[in-house]
């Protein structure tokens, strides 16, 4: 009945969306004024692309995942996981660029001084064993996937059995910010959201450092639908990504924030997709 | 020759209490037995506190709080909007689907088992199914509040219709039809009660509209989610601010009167409407919340299925303590507060500021509650306790403090103690005992949202298999949670005082 | 010519048997007062009469059954509307049908209704609560009136008023009383029940105050 309504007045009102390019984007950190900082991308993609751009706002991975398949965004900025997710529900589309930083991203374990683990450049130090660890959001790829791949393959155990405790901050700040406050003594974040805090000095290295970081892995990605060639003309997707690939403007790279992009594919992500498969976080 | 008369059910109640059957011993045994239980269940509950410098962050917060900053947030004015739009709507459209049930919902079992079902479920979760087929659009915003909302009002509009007064329908000459019968009578001698439930429930669409920003629809919650999550706490202080000042001003805002041109005014807010793909809505219908192996008669692969859920009992075992608790808990604060904002306690600022603090815990989000007491006390189900209780108990304390005002009393010049424990206590206790059990069932909703804590309860695992995109796990594990709520919702309906109920919701003018 | 007759019957709620073993029988055009403490079974007899003669009684219940939140006009026209159709009612809840409104409006007169037509019941005075469900009696235009203490919050002076023109809007007059002069000086008949039992059943002009005061004495 519900479902039935709603159709209806979808129907209705069937003058809906026309043919605006649409993407979505979160950056690593700092949520404000989305709006205002990706318009100017949206800006920089229509003059590069003649297509009618548009920036949607969204707050959660989980949220541009459902955007991108329900085709209410075209293009989107994922992370390492939610991008594998989103390619797994939408057939056809594809990964065709990533970050500069993004082809050897890492992890960074950070412990409360308080605890007294000292930093290891070799492996997970010992003493995190039956601490209180935090990791970000549950399908963070720097902040969940890769920080438990590497937990298990240290101590072969579930994060729970090593940890006291086991919570999910939800975003790699609060993960700082949890931390340093001494709530939990272990987290894992993403390394370019530690290393902009340590530099603009939000972050009190007296009391909360860095004790290990993962190799590298990949991690944020474009992706972009299979089918926009078919809506909006020949070639949009290979204009999308020379947009993108040419954006050098560091006023716009700082939205994400990256360095520049570069190239990428959907193989570039199958160590994810493995990964994602072991942990039970993808089928 | 057999005469039936049916007497108004408040009235053997009524004798019962004076002639002494005991409502009073009765309401006590429920209320110590709730006590004694939470008391026993305790050593069961991980309450551990563990915290070294929660004052920094703390420090940064109240600054930000008492200097906000409104200019922070993009397009502040719209999203205030947009979350009256989708109160005002979901909240229309809930009537429109619950009030036909109503007439229903005593005759049909079908209609009254669908209700519990739909009502059991929290409006985030709902938001976050209809959010894979409708995305970020006004539908599910709509879709979300108002399905549960139907079956809450279908179940409340039955209750009140069957405790009106049955006397003026007895008048009526015989042979009049159903329809003239019901507008001629029922329906003009409930509409005040009905009126007042609905405001109630307008003030909790507001609130679950904040909410739904949580998931990411763009009403004040999406922002200011954000800004707490991220630590911009002078944007997280206005939006806070903006909030408690929309509930505070809502009589006159959200005035009987202006309830059309809001309507009317906030629809173009709604679009632009999305469009629906037909083979995704069917696709996720058929396959996607189903079980793999259900679908391919596979049942070795089932039994595997199942042994991937999460582990399921100490997410009841969780569930079902944190809900005990803050039950117990939201009754001894609303036992505590209520006086604070009441006429017959203290001087003008008193109840001034009493009220204010009231109004400022029952709408401060719980989640921020929740993470306030996890900077001071660190990750356990304490922090989750004391949320709970703390908003919860404000929020009944608000409605009692109401209820009190509205009373007049025999013997003058009672004061402080001896007027609370012999003229108020007996006279509102019922009422606030009533409100106490209708709430457990929300309060073991709300349990769902503090997966943050680190503590797993269902609705931390629901929201995993969300973001999963595990949707037939989500489903089952709605459902599981759905029969919990609906066992919880049997259980308290058997103990509380039921007629006494109606007299304290009345009481929800704000 | 007998309205009702009854032989032997236990009248009661359920199982509750209020008046056992009852015979009684009232003939049309009579004026019958029914006068008796509050809980002897005067209510159960009138609700048996009202459901035995169904169709032919305009009842008058105490003034608590009106709906509060209508306005008197409203209240008034209830007593007819078994006798338009769903529709017509609904659009009446609106906006009143000419013609209802002018015959209710000329009841209301009557009555000393006129200034309240429009006002929401639970605002007017038990007093004229009291002759709004008269009026609604009235309205339904039937050859029986049975009330239960129509007049029981009017003064004296103008429940005799009422009285009178209830007796010349109706053939048959069942009422329920507790003002004994009233019943004497407008009555024909008096019936006093007590223990539940019929204890006086008399012509009015045969008793005097004191022997029904005996109705009132505590046993």
């Amino acid at each position: 009945m519900r479902w039935l309504f709603a159709l209806a007045l979808t129907v209705a009102s069937s003058t809906a969306l026309a043919d605006t390019f649409r993407f979505t984007a979160i950056p690593d950190e700092d949520e404000a004024r989305l709006v205002e900082r990706f318009d100017k991308v949206a800006d920089y993609l229509s003059e590069q692309t003649g297509l009618d751009v548009e920036y949607i706002p969204v707050k959660s991975y989980a949220a541009a995942v459902s955007a991108f398949r329900n085709n209410q965004v075209q293009l989107a900025w994922f992370g390492g996981l939610t991008g594998v997710q989103a390619r797994q529900l939408v057939p056809g589309s594809e990964a065709i660029a990533q970050g500069k930083e993004d082809a050897a991203f890492k992890t960074y374990f950070i412990a409360n001084t308080a605890t007294g683990i000292e930093p290891n450049e070799d492996a997970l130090p010992e003493a995190i064993k039956d601490k209180s660890f935090t990791f970000g959001a549950k399908t963070s790829t720097s902040g969940r996937l890769m920080p438990e791949y590497y937990l298990r393959e240290r101590f072969d155990e579930a994060p729970e059995s090593i940890f006291s405790r086991v919570g999910f901050s939800d975003d790699h700040t609060r993960t700082m910010a949890l931390v340093q406050a001494g709530t939990y003594d272990i987290g894992a974040l993403n390394y370019t959201v530690w290393e902009a805090a340590v530099k603009d000095g939000r972050v009190d290295t007296d009391k909360v450092q860095v004790i290990w970081s993962t190799p590298t892995y990949p991690d944020y990605q474009w992706t972009i639908r299979g089918d926009v060639d078919q809506r909006y003309g020949e070639d949009t997707k290979a204009k999308v990504q020379k947009a993108l690939l040419g954006m050098t403007d560091p006023d716009l790279l700082e939205s994400f924030p990256r360095d520049g992009f570069i190239k990428a594919s959907n193989d570039d992500y199958s160590p994810i997709e493995k990964v994602g498969k072991e942990l039970g976080l993808l089928r | 020759m057999r005469f039936i008369r049916r007497y108004n059910s408040a009235t053997p109640r009524l004798i019962d209490s004076i002639v002494g059957t005991n409502i009073g011993a009765r309401l006590m045994r429920v209320s110590l037995g709730l006590i004694v239980l939470t008391l026993i269940a305790l050593p069961f509950a991980d309450l551990a506190i563990t915290t070294r410098d929660p004052w920094s962050e703390l420090g940064r917060m109240f600054v930000g709080f008492i200097t906000p900053n409104i200019l922070a947030t993009e397009s502040p004015l719209h999203a205030v909007l947009l979350t009256v739009a989708f109160a005002f709507w979901g909240v229309a459209l809930g009537i429109l689907l619950g009030f036909p049930l109503a007439l229903l919902f005593m005759r049909s079992r079908l209609v009254r088992v669908g209700c519990a079902f739909v009502r059991a479920i929290h409006e985030l979760f709902w938001a976050l199914l209809f959010l894979q087929v409708f995305g970020l659009s006004a539908i599910t915003a709509l879709a979300a509040i108002a399905l549960p909302y139907a079956g809450i009002f279908a179940k409340v509009y039955a209750e009140i219709l069957l405790q009106i007064d049955t006397a003026p329908q007895q008048t009526l000459p015989q042979g009049v039809d159903r329809l003239s019968r019901f507008l001629y009578t029922e329906l003009p001698l409930a509409w005040a009660r009905l009126a007042s439930y609905t405001r109630y429930r307008f003030e909790c669409a507001l609130r679950a509209s904040v909410l739904l920003g949580f998931v990411g629809l763009p009403t004040l919650g999406f922002h200011l989610e954000s800004a707490f999550r991220q630590g911009r706490y002078h944007e997280a202080g206005a939006l806070l601010w903006a909030f408690y000042l929309l509930i505070a001003l809502l009589p006159f805002w959200a005035h009987r009167r202006l309830v059309p041109l809001w309507l009317l005014g906030t629809l173009f807010l709604l679009g632009p409407w999305p469009t629906v793909d037909g083979e995704l809505l069917w696709r996720f219908l058929s396959v996607d919340i189903w079980p793999q192996p259900l679908l391919a008669g596979d049942f070795k692969g089932l039994a595997l299925w199942f042994t991937q859920l999460p582990d399921l009992l100490p997410a009841i075992g969780n569930t079902l303590l944190l809900g005990l608790m803050s039950t117990a808990g939201s009754l001894v604060v609303c036992l505590l507060l209520w006086p604070l904002a009441s006429r017959h306690f203290g001087q003008r600022a008193t109840r001034w500021l009493g009220t204010g603090a009231l109004i400022g815990l029952r709408s401060t989000p719980e989640l921020l509650l929740a993470f306030i007491f996890l900077l001071l006390v660190g990750p356990s189900l304490l922090p989750a306790w004391l949320a709970l209780s703390l908003h919860n108990g404000a929020l009944i304390a608000f409605l009692a403090a109401r209820h009190a005002d509205q009373l007049k009393f025999g013997m003058p010049g009672l004061k402080g103690v001896n007027l609370y424990a012999y003229e108020l206590m007996p006279r509102i206790y019922p009422g606030i005992l009533a409100l106490l059990f209708y709430r457990a069932e929300v309060i073991i909703r709300e349990t769902a949202l503090l997966g943050m804590l680190g503590v797993a309860t269902l609705g931390f695992h629901i929201d995993s298999s969300f973001a999963y995109l595990m949707f037939d796990q989500a489903v089952a594990l709605l459902l599981i949670t759905a029969l919990l709520n609906i066992g919880v919702d049997a259980l308290s309906r058997r103990l509380r005082p039921d007629a006494l109920a109606p007299t304290i919701e009345r009481t929800c003018e704000g | 010519m007998s309205l009702i007759e009854l032989h032997h019957v236990d009248l009661g709620h359920g199982s509750h048997i209020v008046l056992p073993d009852l015979s009684l029988t009232i003939r049309r055009g009579e004026r019958v007062a029914l006068l008796g403490r509050s809980g002897v079974g005067k209510s159960t007899l009138l609700e048996m009469l009202r459901q035995q003669l169904a169709n032919q009684v305009a009842w008058c219940p105490q003034a608590d059954s009106l709906v509060p939140t209508l306005s008197a006009y409203h209240n008034i026209y209830m007593g007819r509307l078994e006798q338009f159709s769903r529709w017509r009612n609904v659009i009446n809840l609106l906006r009143p049908f000419k013609q209802p409104w002018q015959d209710i409006n000329a009841l209301g007169a009557e009555l000393g209704l006129e200034e309240v037509m429009r006002r929401q019941v639970d605002q007017l005075s038990g007093g004229q609560r009291q002759r709004v469900a008269i009026a609604r009696a009235l309205y339904q235009n039937k050859p029986t009136f049975v009330g239960d203490e129509p007049v029981a919050s009017v003064d004296p002076h103008q429940g005799a008023r009422l009285i009178e023109l209830i007796h010349t809007r109706h053939e048959t007059t069942i009422v329920a009383l507790h003002q004994r002069e009233l019943a004497l000086a407008h009555f024909e008949r008096i019936i006093g029940l007590d223990a539940g039992r019929i204890v006086i059943d008399a012509p009015s002009h045969t008793l005097d105050p004191d022997t029904l005061d005996a109705l009132y004495q505590t046993v």
